[in-house]
């Protein structure tokens, strides 16, 4: 698939450039060149917007910042340092990627950061650099930077082949980090991201790395198509390039091409910038904006995932639908020239798109694999995705247990024990939720771990998976202090845990979300062979059949067998269920309670958290009592549930005791 | 007319499917409703033209350029577009261009700069238009600039003031504040307040950094030495109390106008653009603060006018201000020109409708072009613009112009300093170009 | 003494500010919508006023009979179409960033891109102040101050004191369970907006008092808006008089002692220093 698609790359490349030097033989005018020059210049941007915003789903405002960083290095360094224009090229690519990245990592190591918190922090970028541009006369001072026409190799022909030329480079190489991100363990990862972080985190993927990868590929393409910018404007000013037109264009390319495909904001610019062209060359531009506004709110509400995932369901008549339209306008010569043609051709694409299926196609459509399955179908792990992934864990870990249902748990044995608390305390403000905790959980139990609302389960949880750290004492997992192991690589060490609510991720199947999981494992592994491994997981906890399902389209019981499937398949030495069995009813109990007894079988240490006591009775091989934030008792399930201290806790206190 | 609905058929269907898609597209305009659009009005609209000449006949020669009519320059664009239809009509009612009809295609840049290439580039590529015209604004000038040197096409352009930038040796400036505005324009207004009984005897700048505001107020960003309203003022004796550089985004005037006040200096000259002058002129009322004598550089001159008694006396700089004694002397063609223009303007539903400099400097530029054709008798760029060089255009408003590529064709300006005396604009300097007296401060 | 009148002049104007924000920030905080067009509504309530002083030559001010109702029913009418199409907080603000260019253009087609501005005889704010001893308190943006309090009062109190109020409050916490009590969100969230689209009139009424409307004004609001509702925290209507009173301050005095250019700089970085440091806002006490 990668190696294809590298070809179809650039086999595109070759031939778009190509354009440039038949263009005269073809009879086509230069304005061509400069109407595609500026869809390049567009796809660059929105596909720079795309990698972290549609792709992570964390949404910036700040696109005018890497158009800005880039057009001003460029105007800099060629209108007044006199550099030649291709060495400022890499400079102002490195630049606008050291500024997102600076954004990236201050903003993604909040610990708080919501979605739109990001968007704002991106909004306000923009005014901070161009306030500087205006404040240093070195930069621009007030009166706008000119950026001088370079001289052009007679190879290259003119000017406008120049930019059309940078800009195929650019906007192919753009599109083709776009397509490997998307096809790779990285687009997996983030698309996770943007669906459930936590979880994401919680099952291995390195959520932070994964995301200054997307803002820095972000910053690198923006500042270089801003640099190319420059060029093209030829006069840099900062209303030019810091402007909110910038952001705001790039998202509703993005929207409507769509948001989770490569090829979303290449659609999106080829209409936008071709509807725009259209509406200047024809007397409407007092109305361009409303036709703009109309159309980005009608496909927000009729169309959110946008036109790529329509087209993709029968390309062949949306393609057809581009062409011969062009074609037979071309032949009745009707319509004023190429760019003419092509707009009634994308028009009625569009139309086709969005015509209903009809019900014979429909069927025809579900027999096919899945849209994103088919794809990725053949996909490897590369070196790099091993690079980028990494394998965190010490060398020294025990190797994991294989997960086989037909196993049976050795439970004893020397070395470090599975999990050990050490006089943890967590305090938020002057809050004690956990004070002084000591606790040892040994390969091979099932530990019951209870107490009232309020008596610190879920901190211990958070603690144990990692999300949160102790104000005080030590956690080692296997033997190792994870203090300062970010949560995936706690992951790593063989701790999972599942969610009171289920958090699937709902962009992906069933299967995937738990191939997912097994991507980013200690082991990474393509996606064909964790997919493999994910039927093993499903049919542990029965989900086999729903495999090729969405996660809206199962049940709360479903969720929450996927939930532990999911965590399953990260291989943990200690799996956590969080309340597993809330809200279901008296037979779905029973078959969770007999899915919990079969992992255990497996060689997996259990922790669950449960307010059934009848079933945590029933199924652990310790009960760990917590109130207050304090261990009230530990032992034996029959034992410690005598105890007079549990059960006042759990009955209430006299009122005046 | 250049313009053919009918054969535009992309915009209509794509825009239109697009609308359509949707149950809520009914509260959308149809593309149908579309405005009338923005392009010359036609030939035969101007029978009541009295005209001697046989009506011109043949393919018509098609002017195209781009203008901000839409957008932060959509104010001023306007009265471009207005001017420009007017001259086409006038131009067609006598006779036409080397006996052709001609026609105007006006895109609409949206007041954006990036847009400008794309634009200048469809009309000389693709449009395939035999003579340009320059936009307005120096930030779209500069790209329109560009294009045109790469294709050899003369271009006379309206306004642009960064004057060391403008390097094509066929683009022709209708307007001038001379190769160096950052010199010429307080020498000029100093000059004007000299006449004055009590001539200032200090001075605060207040510049808009926005590209030309600044320029003239500065002179080259980082070059201290470069002529700058501050220099040319110290030269004369005057003391600069003080300098202030505000971003064109600025929306709260109270801090300049405190600074302005504390600064109390004899006079305030504004480098200013659009409406800062009247906002300015309310914070620093609102602090209960008149500076004695106030210059605008390059105001909206509705607006102004609008603010009443605290804006009397303000100062600003004009080709040609419609004031009846400068009309009487103009002549009654001029006279027409003016009126036929305030009928249109008011038409158009523009707040401000009386003939001032942008205006001036848009038949200026029409005739330059004009002109440049007729004399070299052919629509060949380097004939025309040979022609230009060698003798010049005589404009109706500015009177015989001549162009030295030697100083980027900017003719020797000669700008009038223009006061708010009343409830208008008069010109008031130099007194033999004067319509009343310049006024020094009330009291 | 110029660094004081410029610090009470920027406060005042930060009142403007705040009537601006406040009805951003609440229809953020309490119905998860992030109402772009809230700012269309600004500039339409500025038009409107301009027009109507002008053709009615009334004072500015009385205009809000007419602008309040009729904006009241333009933010109530677009919170009802949101809530039936159930838009999250992002698309929410795609689709009301498309209603604002609409809006915009409709504007510039209809009044020109031209500068519009209520003359002298129309409008005696403009250029009066009130003067106690040295220092000037300008008329329009002490107008907007009084309104922002009045505004930003009485949204306090309708908030912490109604039932509708807390039944609002209740549903920005948690939705669900709001629901599940009876809380009919579709009629209070169409209330709120509407209300926020006649803080929107006010708004924009006091805009026009003081300044120049132009078609492409919103844009130049976005930012300096934004900045007062993040600061202010997000749905928190006394934060946003605070925020507004600051930013406004803190602008007018870097623009006196360093340069009108360097407040954005200042401004902007704050507000992202407030996002790292207090996303919740700079004035909300540190709940325990």
């Amino acid at each position: 698939m990668i190696r294809r698609g590298s070809l179809a790359f650039l086999a595109a490349a070759a031939a778009l450039a190509l354009l440039a030097f038949v263009r005269d033989a073809l009879g086509f005018p230069v304005f061509y060149l400069v109407f595609l020059s500026s869809i390049w210049f567009w796809t660059a941007q929105a596909t720079s917007w795309n990698i972290l915003s549609g792709f992570s789903g964390y949404f910036s405002f700040g696109q005018a910042a890497l158009v800005g960083v880039g057009a001003y290095t460029t105007a800099v360094l060629v209108g007044r340092q006199d550099w030649p224009f291709l060495a400022t090229l890499p400079v102002a690519g490195m630049l606008a990627m050291i500024l997102a990245l600076a954004v990236g990592g201050l903003a993604f190591r909040l610990r708080s950061l919501r979605g739109e918190i990001f968007a704002l922090l991106t909004l306000a970028v923009p005014f901070i650099l161009a306030s500087l541009a205006r404040i240093l006369p070195a930069i621009d001072g007030g009166q706008g930077v000119v950026v001088p026409t370079p001289d052009v190799s007679d190879i290259v022909g003119g000017f406008q082949e120049l930019l059309y030329l940078l800009g195929v480079a650019i906007t192919v190489g753009a599109l083709f980090v776009a397509f490997l991100v998307q096809h790779s363990r990285i687009g997996w990862g983030l698309f996770a991201i943007r669906d459930a972080e936590d979880v994401a985190e919680g099952l291995g993927v390195p959520t932070f790395r994964l995301k200054m990868l997307a803002i820095g590929a972000s910053g690198l393409i923006g500042g270089l198509a801003g640099s190319v910018f420059a060029l093209q404007i030829g006069f840099v000013t900062v209303e030019a390039v810091f402007g909110l037109t910038i952001p705001l264009f790039v998202i509703v390319m993005c929207v409507l091409g769509g948001r989770d495909h490569w090829a979303g904001p290449l659609i999106g610019a080829v209409i936008v910038v071709t509807l725009q062209d259209r509406l200047a060359a024809s007397g409407f531009e007092g109305w361009s904006m409303v036709i703009l506004g109309t159309i980005l709110a009608v496909l927000v509400v009729l169309a959110p995932d946008g036109l790529v995932t329509r087209i993709r369901r029968r390309p062949i008549a949306v393609g057809l639908a581009v062409i011969v339209p062009i074609a037979v306008l071309t032949l009745a010569d009707l319509g004023d020239g190429l760019i003419d043609r092509l707009a009634v051709g994308l028009a009625i694409a569009v139309v086709v798109a969005f015509t209903p299926i009809p019900a014979w196609t429909r069927a025809w459509v579900r027999a096919r694999p899945s849209v994103r399955g088919a794809t990725a179908a053949d996909q490897r792990v590369t070196t790099a995705d091993r690079y980028l992934v990494g394998t965190t864990v010490p060398a020294a870990r025990p190797e994991p247990t294989p997960v086989d249902p037909a196993a049976t748990a050795s439970t004893e044995g020397p070395g470090p024990h599975a999990i050990e608390v050490v006089q943890v305390a967590k305090r938020y403000g002057g809050v004690r939720a956990l004070d002084g905790v000591s606790l040892r959980i040994e390969a091979g139990e099932l530990v019951g771990l209870v107490g009232p609302n309020g008596s610190g389960k879920s901190t211990l949880i958070g603690l144990l998976s990692g999300v949160l750290k102790p104000t005080s004492g030590r956690i080692l997992v296997a033997g190792r202090d994870t203090a300062d192991l970010e949560p995936h690589r706690v992951a790593h060490l063989g701790v999972a845990r599942t969610y009171q609510i289920p958090k699937p991720f709902e962009s992906m199947t069933v299967r995937d979300n738990v191939a997912m999981a097994k991507m980013f494992g200690r082991q990474p592994v393509g996606l064909e062979e964790a997919r493999h491994a994910a039927e093993r997981h499903l049919a542990l906890v029965g989900l086999a059949d729903r495999a090729d399902h969405r996660p809206s389209g199962i049940n709360l019981h479903e969720r929450q067998l996927l939930e532990m499937a999911r965590a399953l398949a990260t291989e943990p030495q200690v799996l956590m269920l969080d309340e597993a069995l809330a809200g279901l009813n008296p037979a779905e109990i029973d078959q969770a309670v007999a899915v919990v007894r079969r992992i255990h079988a497996s060689g997996v240490t259990i922790v669950i958290v449960e307010h059934l006591l009848r079933v945590v009775n029933q199924l652990a091989t310790r009960i760990v009592v917590l109130d207050q934030g304090r261990l009230l008792a530990e032992g034996e399930p029959t034992i410690v549930m005598q105890d007079p201290a549990v059960v006042s806790a759990y009955l209430g206190r006299p009122a005046d005791a | 007319m250049k313009f053919a609905p009918t054969k535009r058929l992309g915009p209509i269907l794509l825009a239109g499917t697009l609308v359509a898609c949707s149950p809520a597209a009914s509260s959308a305009p149809s593309a149908s409703s579309a405005p009338a659009p923005s392009t010359a009005a036609s030939a035969d609209a101007s029978a009541d033209v009295p005209s001697s000449v046989a009506p011109p006949s043949g393919e018509p020669i098609v002017v195209g350029s781009t203008l901000s009519l839409t957008g932060a320059f959509g104010a001023t664009g306007v009265i471009h577009r207005i001017v420009g239809e007017q001259f086409v009509e006038r131009l067609n009612a006598n006779g036409g261009l080397l006996g052709r009809p001609v026609e105007w295609t006006v895109l609409d840049d949206e007041s954006d700069g990036a847009r400008v290439t794309a634009l200048y580039e469809r009309l000389i590529s693709q449009d395939e238009v035999d003579l340009i015209m320059g936009p307005y604004g120096t930030p779209n000038i500069l790209p329109a600039m560009a294009v045109a040197e790469r294709y050899g096409y003369v271009m006379p352009q309206h306004t642009a003031v960064i004057a060391p930038l403008l390097t094509y040796e066929c683009q022709f400036p209708a307007w001038s504040i001379g190769t160096t505005p950052n010199e010429y324009v307080p020498t000029l207004v100093l000059d004007a307040l000299a006449s004055l009984p009590s001539p200032p005897e200090s001075i605060v700048v207040v510049a808009n950094q926005n590209g030309s505001t600044d320029f003239v107020a500065n002179g080259v960003a980082d070059d201290p030495n470069d002529p700058s309203v501050a220099n040319v003022a110290t030269s004369r004796g005057l003391e600069v109390v003080d300098t202030i550089q505000y971003p064109p985004t600025t929306t709260d005037w109270a801090p300049i106008a405190a600074q302005v006040r504390d600064a109390d200096a004899d006079f305030v000259f504004n480098s200013a653009i659009g409406v800062d002058t009247v906002n300015l002129i309310q914070a620093m009322e609102q602090l209960d603060y008149r500076p004695p004598l106030l210059f605008s550089l390059f105001p909206a001159p509705g607006p102004l006018l609008g603010v009443g008694e605290a804006a009397q006396g303000v100062l600003s700089i004009s080709l040609f201000e419609a004031n009846e004694p400068l009309l009487a002397a103009a002549g009654d063609e001029v006279r027409a020109i003016v009126d036929e223009y305030e009928a249109a303007a008011t038409a158009e539903g523009l707040p401000y409708t009386t003939w001032e400099t942008q205006a001036t400097a848009s038949w200026n530029a029409w005739e330059i072009l004009t002109q440049g054709v007729a004399a070299a008798g052919s629509l060949e760029h380097d004939a025309i613009c040979e022609s230009l060089h060698a003798s010049g255009a005589d404009t109706t408003f500015s009177g015989p112009l001549t162009f030295d590529p030697a100083s980027n064709n900017f003719w020797p300006p000669a700008q009038l300093v223009k006061q708010i005396q009343g409830e208008e604009w008069v010109a008031a300097w130099p007194t033999d170009r004067a319509a009343a007296p310049l006024q020094g401060p009330a009291n | 003494m110029i660094v004081i009148q410029a610090a009470i002049a920027g406060a005042l104007t930060g009142g403007l500010f705040a009537v601006m924000s406040v009805g951003l920030s609440l229809t953020w905080g309490m119905l998860r919508v992030i109402n772009l067009a809230h700012f269309g509504l600004i500039l339409l309530g500025a038009y409107l006023t301009f027009q109507l002083a002008t053709d009615l030559a009334i004072d500015p001010i009385l205009t809000l009979v007419i602008t309040v109702p009729l904006l009241f029913l333009a933010g109530a009418t677009m919170q009802y179409a949101f809530d039936r199409l159930a838009l999250g907080e992002f698309n929410s603000l795609i689709v009301s960033f498309g209603l604002l260019i609409i809006v915009v253009q409709v504007v510039s087609n209809l009044w020109s891109a031209d500068f519009q501005r209520m003359d002298a005889t129309v409008n005696p704010y403009a250029t009066r102040a009130l003067t106690i001893g040295p220092l000037a308190f300008p008329l329009p943006t002490l107008v907007a101050f009084a309104f922002a309090v009045v505004i930003v009062g009485s949204a306090h109190l309708i908030l912490t004191r109604t039932y509708p109020g807390r039944a609002l409050r209740a549903f920005a916490q948690d939705r669900p369970i709001a629901s599940a009590y009876g809380i009919d969100h579709v009629r209070l969230g169409t209330l709120l907006a509407g209300a926020t689209g006649g803080t929107a009139a006010a708004a924009g009424m006091l805009f026009a008092l003081g300044s120049a409307v132009i078609p492409t004004a919103p844009f130049e609001w976005v930012g300096i808006v934004f900045a007062v509702v993040i600061l202010g925290g997000i749905g928190d209507a006394v934060g946003t008089l605070l925020a507004g009173l600051l930013v406004g301050a803190v602008s007018g005095i870097v623009s006196v002692v360093v340069s009108p250019a360097a407040a954005p700089l200042v401004i902007f970085s704050a507000v992202v220093l407030a996002l790292m440091l207090r996303p919740n806002g700079v004035f909300v006490r540190r709940s325990p």
